[in-house]
């Protein structure tokens, strides 16, 4: 059974049918695509349970021929899952049913365009996670903004119009860059096979290394985003409805640091290594700022949009000390990060529908009235700073261990940050929850009912799986991450023995001189 | 003349010249079909009837090359009728939009097709042209119909000022190439592009260098690259949408195929000055689409900067003269100025289908404003604009996409890479405007006193349809078209 193809175009296929179908009731719509979404997530089971965690190479491997470039280059259709993507894959097809189901909370009108271009994300997504040929990864990578551009444009907040097009614009400009290096890369190498291309570049000297990496890697950042590039995202965050934001957080911005692992680090090692202090002031830089904007928020939404720029710049840090526990680290705390950000924005979205504001000051002694909620606000809290027997303690943690390895320095700078992180969620949870009620409208808030229950029900289930044994997410990363580490280890030797030979003719003309 | 001259000169022309051939039968009998009252019921059967034999014909030129006629001055290769192709789909959806456009010019439809029929084969003899005389045949006759057509709605001032303005500064393109001509031909004693590439040590002197740049401007005008642009938007907003449309797609890709033939007698040294030209054009299209609120006039702008885009392909093409992958890079910039022209004839051909039939509820709908919130009246119109919009933007499962990867490809392999980060940046600007009006369609309120458009037209809704599948099929399945002639 072609396994990925599947789990890629189910979507694709259930958004044609819905798009057509002849149905007036959005219930049926919705329930249409909640229905796509878990077959896709049973799909998605598969695949977990189909990847063999002890192999490092691309697994479920499915390969056509798909057109041929000028020049003789054959692009293949080609989907593979590996030890990188494995998690992304599983992440996408679980949260997705959930995205699906909150919907019909804050998505009244437009109900068929709205599921369509939910489950042509889905497609996206999918396609950018699994594709192995470097054609068809760019493919879907700029495909997948055209879903998330509607979902803001159309059902965003009141000042949407700017959000999406500065996001559009942001990611596309990165994109852009990263077209010219993936075509130079395409006809250096002749192939447009991920696993060639990489075998290929990893043969290259660092000025061509570092160019293609500087390509790569500015498009992926500004995905991510890394610092300089954050402004779109708290904008973005904003302003999407909240199934956008989930997918925002919990899967898209993946998507930049997917990209980083896989074609910044894997594929140009050597440029990896030397952009590598860059990138960890970056994300150690990130995580503070990233806290102190959050910290300044009034605007909830807008407050768990900025801690996104701090989570990510763990995932960064953690990625760019190239040690065993940052990568594995920063590949476990992407996931976290879109299990317990998505949390979050689902409450944030079920209290706004109610409420319909999301000033921190709207709200107070909210835990009196609507105690269910509390608990999950909490939990979500809780698992988002880190706490031990939580999803994001084991992530972060290694990822500190990691980045202490490397530079202790800017694994203190980002301790300080899991600091600033439990003062400004801790704030928001005190002021929201907690003390007296001081608005009057407050007080006959309905608690959350069952179907918002259900949806919230299985990511903490996870959250605490996930937090208690590790083990399985690990063990599935590993062998895939090891392959990476061993390709740093000997460009790190590369590089030695280039800066060993460079020194030797000097010295031996300094002595020839004397 | 000795008849056994003729008839070496003549010589397989028949399957070689096929296209023409029934284009001029077509033409002819739409013309005789305009005079008799009693035929006037079989006009609207001719032009399809036409362009489709062409098309068969021209499809036959790709399977079973013909080769050089006409003392080797058309050659009649695949090429040429990979081409043609496109200027057939061209012109076939300029006709299909053409349909209930008119209103008080429709007494003149006769008139109208057989023009509409003669301007393909200006564009197919440019394609095929060997040397310059036959391409300046091919020029005129396509220059002169689209002259008229300007002005076909004589009523209207708007559209007689386009015809004028068109034609003056269309003499003024043809008295530049006849100059450049004139001097090749003294400097060289050739007129043919054999001879002229054979000649190249000539061409670099002044003369050789004048002669050549004055050539090369009059093919940017036609072609709407800068500083040759000025015209553009102002004609394609006077002239009726439908000549717009065929203006923007089948002139431009014309002119890029005879500039693919000519690039062989440019030389190397010529490709970074063309590169510039190239983002230059680019930028100048791009910011000057942002501000526009008039549909036509954005997408003229638009095609400004396309023109920009494809004169890079050029660029490589000639940048990579001397080079050991000379012919690797010239054949990719034929299959990437191919499939470019291609995705643009159904998207912007597309595009400018829509306003034309939007334009039959009233002329508002030419202004952006008017098409706020469509996608709730008219989802079907809103969607293919969407579609057109994002592959003229080069979003991925378009035409336009694999277009603009197989284009920047060329110029990254002849080495141009800043020229082609430049040129990628500009399009950053391009998706400005090309999502506004995606913003306009889906994410604004309907204006209160817009009515929805009621006006049914089927074969302006046949031809949006077809090209949207189209800009789709280049874009997902590029090898079920192309296959042949890409790689």
């Amino acid at each position: 059974m072609p396994l990925l193809t599947l789990i890629t175009f189910v979507p694709l296929l259930g958004a044609v049918l819905l798009a057509l179908a002849p149905l007036k009731d959005d219930r049926a719509l919705r329930l249409g695509a909640l229905g796509v979404t878990l077959v896709n997530a049973v799909l998605g089971l598969l695949v977990w349970q189909g990847f063999d965690p002890a192999e490092a190479g691309l697994q479920l491997v499915e390969s056509t021929p798909w057109f041929e470039l000028p020049g003789a280059i054959a692009v293949n259709y080609s989907l593979g899952v590996d030890g990188i993507s494995i998690l992304m894959v599983a992440l996408t097809a679980f949260l997705m049913p959930v995205v699906a189901l909150s919907a019909s909370g804050h998505v009244k009108q437009r109900v068929r365009e709205f599921v369509v271009w939910l489950l042509v994300m889905e497609t996206g997504m999918m396609g950018v996670f699994l594709a192995s040929d470097l054609v068809l990864f760019y493919f879907f990578w700029e495909i997948s903004l055209v879903p998330l551009y509607f979902m803001l444009g159309i059902w965003g907040g009141s000042r949407r119009l700017y959000a999406t097009v500065k996001f559009f614009l942001y990611t596309l400009a990165g994109s852009l860059v990263m077209l010219v290096a993936a075509i130079a890369l395409t006809y250096q190498a002749g192939t447009t096979d991920l696993a060639r291309l990489t075998e290929w570049a990893g043969m290259q000297d660092l000025t061509m290394q570092g160019w293609l990496f500087a390509a790569f890697a500015l498009a992926f950042a500004i995905k991510v985003p890394v610092l300089p590039f954050h402004t779109w995202l708290p904008d973005a965050h904003t302003e999407a409805p909240t199934s956008g934001s989930v997918i925002l957080a919990g899967v898209l911005l993946k998507m930049g640091t997917y990209g980083l692992l896989r074609f910044g680090i894997a594929m140009f090692p050597m440029a990896a290594v030397e952009a590598a202090p860059l990138f960890m002031v970056l994300g150690a830089v990130g995580i503070v700022y990233g806290a102190f904007l959050a910290m300044a928020q009034t605007d909830v939404k807008r407050l768990v949009a900025c801690s996104s720029v701090s989570h990510l710049g763990y995932v960064v840090l953690g990625m760019f000390a190239l040690t065993t526990a940052g990568l594995r680290g920063s590949v476990l705390q992407m996931v976290n990060h879109g299990l317990s950000t998505g949390l979050l924005f689902l409450l944030i979205g079920m209290i706004y529908e109610r409420r319909h504001s999301r000033e921190l000051d709207a709200y107070g002694g909210i835990a009196k009235v609507m105690p269910t909620f509390a608990f999950f606000f909490v939990f979500s809290v809780l698992s988002s700073v880190g706490l031990p027997g939580l999803n994001g303690f084991v992530g972060e943690w290694m990822i500190l261990l990691g980045s202490f390895e490397a530079s202790p320095t800017l694994a203190a700078i980002a301790v300080t940050g899991v600091i600033f992180g439990a003062v400004y969620l801790l704030r928001a949870t005190r002021l929201m929850l907690f003390g007296p009620v001081t608005h009057e409208e407050n007080e006959r808030l309905p608690d959350l009912d069952a179907r918002e229950i259900g949806l919230l029900a299985p990511l903490c289930l996870l959250c605490v799986v996930m937090g208690v044994m590790p083990g399985p997410f690990v063990e599935r990363t590993a062998p895939a991450l090891d392959r990476v580490e061993a390709r740093i280890q000997s460009a790190r030797e590369q590089l030695e023995l280039a800066a060993t030979l460079h020194d030797a003719p000097a010295v031996a003309g300094e002595e020839r001189t004397r | 003349m000795n008849p056994e001259i003729l008839n070496e000169l003549y010589a397989g022309a028949g399957a070689a010249l096929a296209p023409l051939l029934w284009l001029a039968a077509g033409l002819s009998a739409v013309l005789i079909a305009d005079v008799f009252a009693g035929l006037k019921a079989v006009r609207p059967v001719l032009v399809p009837l036409t362009l489709g034999g062409a098309a068969w014909s021209a499809g036959a030129l790709i399977s079973d090359p013909a080769g050089a006629v006409l003392g080797g001055s058309f050659l009649a290769d695949a090429r040429t009728g990979a081409f043609a192709l496109v200027f057939l789909a061209s012109a076939a959806l300029a006709w299909a939009q053409a349909r209930r456009y008119y209103t008080e010019e429709a007494p003149f439809l006769g008139e109208h097709d057989a023009l509409l029929l003669t301007a393909p084969m200006g564009m197919i003899l440019m394609a095929g042209a060997q040397d310059l005389i036959l391409f300046f045949v091919g020029l005129e006759l396509l220059s002169i119909p689209l002259y008229c057509l300007s002005a076909f709605r004589r009523a209207r001032t708007e559209s007689v000022e386009a015809g004028l303005r068109y034609f003056v500064l269309g003499a003024f393109g043809v008295a530049l190439f006849l100059m450049g001509a004139a001097l090749l031909y003294t400097l060289t004693g050739s007129v043919s592009l054999e001879g002229l590439a054979a000649a190249k040590e000539l061409l670099a002197s002044p003369m050789g260098a004048t002669g050549l740049a004055l050539l090369l401007a009059s093919l940017f005008f036609k072609a709407g690259v800068a500083p040759f642009h000025l015209w553009v938007p102002d004609v394609y907003q006077g002239a009726p949408t439908p000549i717009a449309s065929l203006m923007a797609t089948g002139t431009k890709a014309a002119a890029f195929a005879f500039l693919l033939r000519l690039v062989p007698a440019l030389p190397a040294e010529a490709g970074v000055g063309l590169g510039l030209v190239a983002v230059v054009t680019m930028a100048i299209g791009n910011l000057g689409a942002l501000g526009q609120t008039d549909l036509k006039r954005l997408f003229a702008w638009s095609g400004v900067a396309h023109a920009g885009t494809l004169l890079l392909v050029i660029a490589g093409a000639v940048a990579a003269g001397g080079t050991d992958h000379q012919e690797a890079v010239r054949n990719a910039a034929f299959s990437a100025t191919l499939l470019y022209v291609a995705a643009y004839a159904f998207s912007a051909g597309g595009a400018l289908g829509l306003v034309a039939w939007m334009e039959a509820d009233g002329e508002e709908y030419r202004s952006l404003s008017r098409w706020q919130g469509l996608g709730t009246v008219r989802p079907g119109v809103a969607a293919g604009m969407t579609l057109f919009a994002l592959s003229l933007g080069g979003i991925p499962a378009t035409g336009g996409f694999l277009g603009k990867w197989l284009a920047f490809s060329t110029a990254v392999r002849a080495e141009l890479v800043p020229l082609a980060v430049l040129g990628a940046l500009t399009s950053v600007v391009a998706l400005g405007y090309y999502l506004r009006i995606v913003v306009d369609l889906w994410m604004r309120p309907r204006p209160e006193d817009a009515a929805a458009p009621s006006a049914e037209r089927p074969l302006a809704a046949f031809a949006a349809g077809f090209s949207a599948a189209m800009v789709l099929a280049l874009g997902v399945a590029p090898g079920l078209l192309l296959g042949r002639l890409i790689g």
